[in-house]
């Protein structure tokens, strides 16, 4: 068939109109025999986004039976979207349709009428010769699955599961350790206003045993991870037997937790386990036992020192949180050890805006020592330390509790892996983007939630868990399929020598190795088209539909002739 | 009763629009309603955010575009909330559009307009530190970049004297002197609160000369003196004198005893300050006067730490509340205590108060309307706290970002989505009872 190409020029009211002249270019192009056979259509409008302006090319698409469509316009960014849609209410594929920006581009950046003329039509030009070369592209909706896998059972795995569940959507929760709760079930003391961590675990507990719509498998880790978002295939490796258990789900939460930093292991923080040197999580432990907290030797401790920030130098962050666990930990101290000493050295006062003051004068009132430090050391349970003013002291104490700085938990690298999500320099699972796509990640269809993503209070990971179980709602919608990226990549398998160069590339995993041919293939339902692999392709084996080569060159060209 | 599963979402900074997007994802239909006249709340007013000095504007564009462009999205710029009544599922608002005098259809944003307007006066939204017209667009770069005209300061509109300049300039017929408010009802069935924070009024502090002495700036005046579109094109210079400044001091902490908590984001946005004067000013002398150094989260301490002496001069100063700015000829003296319980000082010629983040001024009216109540510091309060619920003490509103409490923009966007999950969750509840309900009938 034919070529007949629509070419329409936006007059933008005087934006476009003054600094081009559009007729001469439509005279120009008119009379331009460079496209062979091809017949070009080539008129102007007043204001083509415009609801009439649409509909008059609407029109003109119909009765003329245009074959392509190009649009001399304004920016892509502002417009791009609308005559897609115009396309999409005709029978003309929206994939043979271009916008060329003559407005950012020309008219408002340049002057001289002539020269903005001369550029408007070679832009013109080179749309042109890139549409021809251009090919339909087709939506290719698929079932999704509205399940979901939530790995780690702490408060933010639990919350997302609860969340989540419904009818008519099920939801697995893999659980490492032989029971739900996490880091929250240990936490007797009061965590939040007046609320116990402990208690907020349990309570998740009994409502995710209760509910009909989620399984829970203990003692149990994910063994291997495959498909895309709507559909993965996942295997669980029961720790107990070895057994192996196959489920599928649309989406997957990471919710792997967090492990507390262990000071010893700097060489500022010299202890061993014959010290009589804790964490706060260790104490809330001793609280609830019948013996309360005791040191080793078996007595009461009369004096304990608070050392806040161990780990803060080390790890290179601050966590946020331990400031206000270790004065949540004196005030529990000195309630149960009646007329002990605390003294709490800390570096800077970091309570997050809702625990306000009050805690910090609660702790004044309860007759602890706060003493501001520029630096602490321990050496047994001695601790040494610099004060703010320069002077050096060291003092002697029963026990000592350190700040937990919390770090990742011991499996992240591991599920990172098998997610292929990576990590960030702290170690903890890295967003999508940092402020603006928190819980996604670079793999399409997984999230994740709570202390997995970085330190953070219970009920700050029970939210980032409903921001994570939010979108997750958005996305596998019951009765709704996905339509993936159409404008994907593809490889050649006549060109492909399997280098495995694009598989490097790829942030979102969507290439494989076809072993059996020697090749790589793009999965297409992953792919989402940014065409990085595109240039790692040393063969040319690699194409990115609708920003070929060809169509580059062809464009580059004529615009150019 | 049937259920609505539209939303209205109230304020379209960084957490409105993220909401909005996700829940326009959903399928559901958003209404969003903004007071300025443009969306994107406070973060467009920082050229760059912290951690990873992001260009802002190019981080929030794409998401203003998205909202203006979809059609899930009804975006009420310009605009407030009267009412709201009913309950989850079945809520009635009253949306109040303010007349602005432009059309937002015919309008293509070129400016033509603003050049003829006789009247001049302080761009609020860029701090007052350059002027604007009575018809305007408050930022370069707005969006939707469609002028307003401020009746109060109009010739014609405030009744002062006949004028019409900006419409005879217009060539799409875009201004319409005419215009009105106009009132809309809407049904929806949840709502959430997404309306901001503001910084500490400085003026309460007398001690630091903010407002008395020119070159005190508060820290939104020094986001928009580095800003490459404020107001000096991103040039350093003192206001009045407009010469560079080449010793600088910033001090942290502005406003923590007087409400009562710290904000968690101002000693991360004091040494983006470092950093902006590191790049544009490299000659000049910072000084950083500090109590604690609150750097929480995981990515945060190492800004601080990759600064150097260089840099910055770390002063610690045990009481802020102590901190003196007087003028000394052209320049000025800060004096502080030292942690040797002395008194120092120093002489500087720009000082930038880094401000908490306190509720915004219109969250009590806001709070009165909707009937939600309030926590001890003013945001608004969340219930159901121990399951990490976004609720208010209204079932069915829910709050998101900085109008829960001061915070960065990643756990505003956080809870953004968590509160457009709850939200979603709350009305496929409510759905499904009422299926049961009509089946079991
Ligand atoms: C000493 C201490 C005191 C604290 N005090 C407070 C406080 O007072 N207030 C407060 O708000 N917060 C406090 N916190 C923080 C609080 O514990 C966390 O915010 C919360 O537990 C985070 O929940 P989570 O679900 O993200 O992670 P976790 O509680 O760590 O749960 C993660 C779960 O995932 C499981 N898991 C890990 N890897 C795998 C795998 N590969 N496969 C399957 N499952 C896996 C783990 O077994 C665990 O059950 C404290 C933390 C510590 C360490
Ligand atoms: C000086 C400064 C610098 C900062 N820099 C950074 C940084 O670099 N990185 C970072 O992560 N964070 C930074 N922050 C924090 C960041 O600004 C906030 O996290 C973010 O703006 C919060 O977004 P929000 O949507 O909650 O509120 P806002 O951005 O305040 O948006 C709220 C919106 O609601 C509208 N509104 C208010 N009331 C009503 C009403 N009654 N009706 C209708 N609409 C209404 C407002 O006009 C506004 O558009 C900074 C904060 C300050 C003060
Ligand atoms: S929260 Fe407090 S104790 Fe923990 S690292 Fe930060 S400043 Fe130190
Ligand atoms: S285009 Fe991008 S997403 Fe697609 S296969 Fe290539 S690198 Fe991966
Ligand atoms: S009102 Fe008219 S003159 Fe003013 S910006 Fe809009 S289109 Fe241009
Ligand atoms: S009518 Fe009002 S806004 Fe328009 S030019 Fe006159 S004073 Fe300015």
């Amino acid at each position: 068939m034919r070529a007949k190409v629509g070419v329409y020029i936006c007059e933008c009211g005087p934006n476009i109109a003054e600094k081009v002249d559009i007729d001469g270019i439509i005279a120009g192009l008119s009379e331009f025999d460079g496209f062979g056979e091809t017949e070009l259509v080539v008129k102007k409008y007043g204001f083509l986004c415009s609801k009439s302006g649409r509909e008059f090319l609407e029109e003109e698409i119909r009765n003329l039976g245009l074959t392509h469509l190009v649009i001399g316009a304004c920016s892509p960014r502002d417009h791009d979207s609308t005559f897609k849609g115009v396309c999409g209410r005709t029978d003309l594929n929206p994939y043979l349709y271009r916008i060329i920006n003559i407005r950012e581009h020309c008219s408002w950046v340049i002057d001289d009428v002539e020269k903005a003329t001369e550029k408007a039509e070679s832009y013109l030009r080179g749309g042109i010769a890139r549409v021809l070369r251009q090919s339909e592209l087709f939506e290719n909706p698929i079932d999704v699955n509205p399940d979901v896998l939530v790995i780690g059972g702490g408060v933010a795995g639990m919350q997302a599961a609860l969340s989540l569940a419904a009818e008519d959507r099920r939801v697995s929760i893999v659980e490492r350790s032989d029971r739900l709760g996490g880091r929250a079930l240990e936490l007797s003391g009061l965590s939040s206003g007046t609320f116990r961590g402990s208690d907020i675990a349990a309570g998740q507990v009994e409502s995710v045993m209760g509910n009909p719509y989620i399984d829970v498998f203990l003692n149990t880790g994910v063994s291997s991870v495959i498909g895309f978002l709507g559909n993965f295939v996942i295997e669980l490796l029961s720790d107990e037997d070895g057994a192996t258990t196959e489920i599928s789900s649309g989406a997957i939460i990471a919710a792997t937790g967090c492990a507390v930093y262990d000071p010893s292991l700097s060489g500022s923080y010299n202890y061993s386990d014959r010290d009589d040197v804790y964490n706060p999580l260790e104490i809330s432990r001793m609280l609830s036992s019948e013996g309360g907290v005791a040191l080793r030797s078996g007595g009461r401790p009369e004096n304990i020192a608070l050392v806040h920030c161990a780990g803060r130098d080390e790890l290179n962050y601050c966590s946020g949180i331990c400031c206000g666990v270790m004065m949540k930990t004196a005030l529990l101290l000195k309630e149960s050890i009646p007329g002990v000493d605390i003294t709490e050295f800390y570096r800077d006062i970091c309570v997050p805006p809702h625990e306000g003051r009050q805690l910090y004068e609660s702790v004044l009132e309860a007759g602890v020592d706060l003493v501001r430090v520029e630096s602490a050391g321990l050496s047994g349970t001695t601790v040494s330390f610099r004060e703010k003013s320069g002077v050096e002291d060291q003092r002697s104490f029963d026990m000592v509790v350190t700040a937990p700085a919390l770090i990742p938990s011991p499996d992240t690298a591991d599920i990172a892996l098998l997610l292929g999500i990576p990590l960030d320099d702290t170690g903890f699972f890295q967003e999508a983007h940092r402020m603006t796509d928190p819980s996604g990640t670079t793999t399409d269809g997984v999230f994740i939630a709570g202390t997995s993503q970085g330190p953070r209070g219970i009920l700050d990971s029970m939210r980032f868990a409903r921001a994570s179980a939010g979108l997750i709602l958005t996305r596998l919608i019951i009765g709704e399929k996905l339509v993936p990226e159409v404008a994907v990549s593809e490889i050649l398998e006549a060109y492909c020598t399997g280098c495995g160069n694009c598989l490097e590339v790829c942030v979102y995993g969507a290439i494989y190795s076809d072993g059996s041919k020697g090749v790589s293939v793009v999965n297409e339902a992953i792919c989402r088209g940014c065409g990085n692999c595109f240039g790692s392709c040393p063969s040319g084996a690699l194409r990115t539909k609708h920003f070929t080569n060809t169509q580059l060159y062809r464009e580059v060209d004529e615009a150019l002739r | 009763m049937s259920q609505n599963g539209s939303v209205l979402i109230i304020g379209a900074g960084i957490a409105g629009m993220k909401a909005a997007l996700m829940l326009a994802g959903a399928s559901r239909k958003v209404h969003l309603v903004e007071r300025l006249p443009i969306i994107g709340g406070k973060v467009i007013k920082n050229e760059e955010s912290f951690p990873n000095m992001e260009c802002s504007t190019c981080m929030v564009a794409p998401v203003q575009q998205a909202v203006l462009q979809n059609p899930d999205i009804e975006t009420y710029t310009y605009s407030t909330v009267d009412r709201i009544d009913g309950g989850p599922g079945c809520f009635s608002a009253v949306i109040r559009k303010k007349a602005r005098y432009i059309s937002l259809v015919d309008c293509i944003g070129c400016g033509m307009c603003f050049d003829p307007c006789p009247v001049s006066l302080a761009n609020e939204w860029e701090e007052g530190l350059m002027p604007r017209k009575a018809v305007y667009v408050p930022c370069s770069g707005s969006l939707p970049n469609v002028p307003v005209i401020d009746a109060s300061s109009c010739l014609h509109l405030s009744g002062k004297q006949e004028c019409s300049l900006c419409a005879e300039s217009c060539a799409f017929e875009a201004v319409n002197l005419d215009d009105s408010d106009q009132v809309i009802e809407i049904e929806v069935g949840s709502v959430i609160i997404a309306t901001g924070a503001d910084t500490f009024d400085l003026s309460a502090l007398p001690n630091l000369g903010y407002g008395i002495l020119p070159s005190v700036y508060s820290p939104f005046e020094f986001e928009r003196l580095f800003a490459s579109n404020g107001p000096t094109q991103g040039e350093i210079t003192l206001r009045g004198s407009g010469t560079v400044p080449r010793r600088i001091a910033i001090v942290h902490c502005i406003g923590r005893t007087e409400a009562g908590y710290c904000s968690s984001v101002c000693c991360m946005y004091s040494f983006k300050f470092v950093r902006f004067l590191r790049h544009k000013l490299p000659e000049a002398e910072v000084f950083n006067i500090h109590l604690d150094v609150c750097t929480p989260g995981k990515s945060y301490q190492s800004f601080f730490t990759s600064l150097d002496d260089r840099d910055t001069t770390m002063l610690f100063t045990p009481s802020i509340d102590d901190v003196r700015v007087t003028e000394n000829g052209p320049s000025l003296t800060l004096s502080y205590p030292a942690p040797d319980g002395n008194t120092r000082e120093i002489e500087v010629d720009m000082v930038i108060l880094a401000a908490a983040m306190v509720p915004d001024r219109g969250l009590g009216e806001i709070a009165q309307m909707a009937g939600i109540q309030l926590d001890r510091h003013g945001f608004v309060m969340t219930v159901d706290r121990e399951s990490g619920s976004l609720q208010t003490s209204r079932d069915g509103i829910f709050v998101a970002g900085t109008a829960e409490g001061p915070k960065d923009i990643q756990n505003t966007v956080i809870q953004a989505e968590s509160a457009a999950g709850q939200a979603l969750e709350a009305m496929s509840a409510a759905a499904a009872v009422n299926k049961e309900r009509a089946s079991g009938s």
